[in-house]
């Protein structure tokens, strides 16, 4: 038993690290997969208070650009009014968008609702990106929402406290955006492979398809987290390579991460009705 | 261990981390140099530090970056491996005289030659660590060299400004 603790004692720096680092693997992996779960991060009571004094700070120097954005959407928001109010006194159904849903769509009846948010810590350059918005659970945020700015698809809520939530980035290596092709309506996959904020990655394009440059993306509606028709960019290159059956297709995106400021978080009220048929059918969430 | 050690180094550690999450975060030259300063809080502790205390400081270090930069673990483990290496390292450089007990981490004690092989070696185990557990793939492993190695320079270059700055030959000497 002595021998046993002058051992321990002698080594006792070399175990202390392997302890820790032990401890840290746990911790990467944990937080890597389990969603929600995570107390230790910017969506903290503390981290979230000194990042929301930083940006109250560093947003003061960027008050011109996030009012002009602002109406902007203000101007885009009131054009859209007065078209659907003359739209409706001339009753002409017809000429409705394809976007729109048909009227008998129960997803039409109970829209998405949408909770503002302020960002108040974010990341463009690293492999893994996040946000930190300063709405939390007392707002009605939940983790795997959509989060959306007035440019696009933005991200998805991880993790929530009460008045603070972080969002993994669109501009994150594990995070994959259901989006289809505007104009033919083949889906496929956004994802981001690191490098430029500006640029991403829109697999599963089949060959026999004939994408353009130019052509918008936009969100497929396939699963609860986006609306059907959020913008996430548009066509930068078409590269067809000889031994995949797929396209390797670069777009733009539509959001500009590194000016985001005010965000909207998605609510779909109907999530839980249509997770739990697709799971009872053997459907898995496909992202 | 007395107390002047405590609040030295309680306020460095405030300083490197509110630095380094606060100005070295939005910091970044060709979206590829990245400036982890808060190691110099580690690389800065007094020669003759225990071990096991330079591990848990290192780890405490590491976590409180990691909750600032939503990258669980990774910082922390990171640090960690950087405060185990540290002794050895320093077991390595010792000058033909071994060390003296009031030396410290000063590059104007130790010389210039001493302090580059000490930072730089240590700074490059650290940020390949973060780079390598940030992709866990060996994927693009050209692009994570390129960052490792311009963001270890970047770190280092900080590093010696610091030094040259703040850590005066006068106080050295006492």
């Amino acid at each position: 038993m002595r021998n046993l603790f002058a051992f321990i004692y002698r080594f006792r720096a070399f175990l202390v690290f392997v302890l820790l680092e032990v401890l840290c693997v746990y911790m990467i992996v944990r937080y890597n997969t389990y969603q929600g779960a995570a107390f230790f991060n910017s969506a903290n009571k503390y981290i979230g208070q000194v990042l929301e004094y930083q940006s109250s700070v560093t947003d003061y120097f960027r008050l011109a650009s996030v009012n002009t954005t602002l109406a902007r959407e203000n101007a885009a928001l009131r054009e859209e009014v007065m078209r659907n109010r003359l739209e409706e006194q001339a009753d002409s159904t017809d000429r409705l968008d394809t976007l729109y849903y048909a009227p008998s769509d129960t997803s039409k009846l109970s829209p998405y609702v949408l909770h503002a948010g302020r960002v108040i810590n974010n990341s463009v350059r690293r492999t893994n990106n996040y946000l930190t918005l300063s709405i939390g659970t007392a707002d009605g945020v939940m983790p795997g929402m959509g989060v959306i700015s007035s440019h696009g698809a933005v991200g998805r809520i991880k993790t929530v406290s009460e008045h603070y939530s972080t969002a993994t980035s669109l501009l994150h290596s594990q995070l994959l955006i259901s989006a289809k092709i505007k104009s033919n309506s083949t889906f496929g996959t956004v994802k981001w492979n690191g490098g430029n904020y500006r640029t991403a990655l829109l697999d599963y394009i089949p060959l026999h398809i004939k994408p353009a440059k130019g052509d918008t993306i936009v969100t497929s509606g396939f699963n609860t987290v986006f609306p059907e028709g959020i913008m996430i960019g548009t066509i930068n290159s078409v590269e067809k390579e000889q031994d995949k059956s797929f396209y390797t297709i670069k777009v733009k995106l539509a959001v500009d991460f590194a000016q985001l400021s005010y965000v909207y978080v998605v609510e779909n009220t109907l999530k839980d009705e249509r997770d739990s048929l697709e799971i009872e059918t053997g459907i898995q969430p496909n992202e | 261990m007395n107390s002047s050690f405590g609040i030295r180094h309680i306020i460095q550690f405030i300083l490197f981390v509110v630095l380094q999450v606060f100005l070295m975060d939005n910091l970044v030259l060709f979206s590829m140099g990245f400036c982890f300063i808060y190691t110099a809080f580690i690389l800065f502790l007094p020669i003759n530090i225990s071990r096991v205390w330079l591990l848990i400081l290192a780890f405490a270090t590491g976590f409180t970056v990691d909750m600032f930069y939503d990258t669980m673990g990774i910082h922390a483990a990171a640090s960690v491996l950087l405060a185990f290496l540290r002794p050895l390292i320093l077991n390595l450089l010792t000058p033909r005289d071994g060390y003296d007990t009031n030396d410290s981490v000063n590059i104007h004690v130790m010389g210039k030659s001493w302090f580059t092989t000490y930072a730089l070696i240590l700074i490059l185990v650290h940020h390949a660590a973060v780079f390598f557990l940030e992709t866990i793939s060996f994927n693009d492993i050209w692009y994570t060299l390129a960052k490792i190695l311009l963001s270890t320079l970047f770190t280092f270059v900080v590093m010696v400004i610091l030094q040259l700055l703040f850590f005066s030959v006068k106080r050295a000497n006492r």
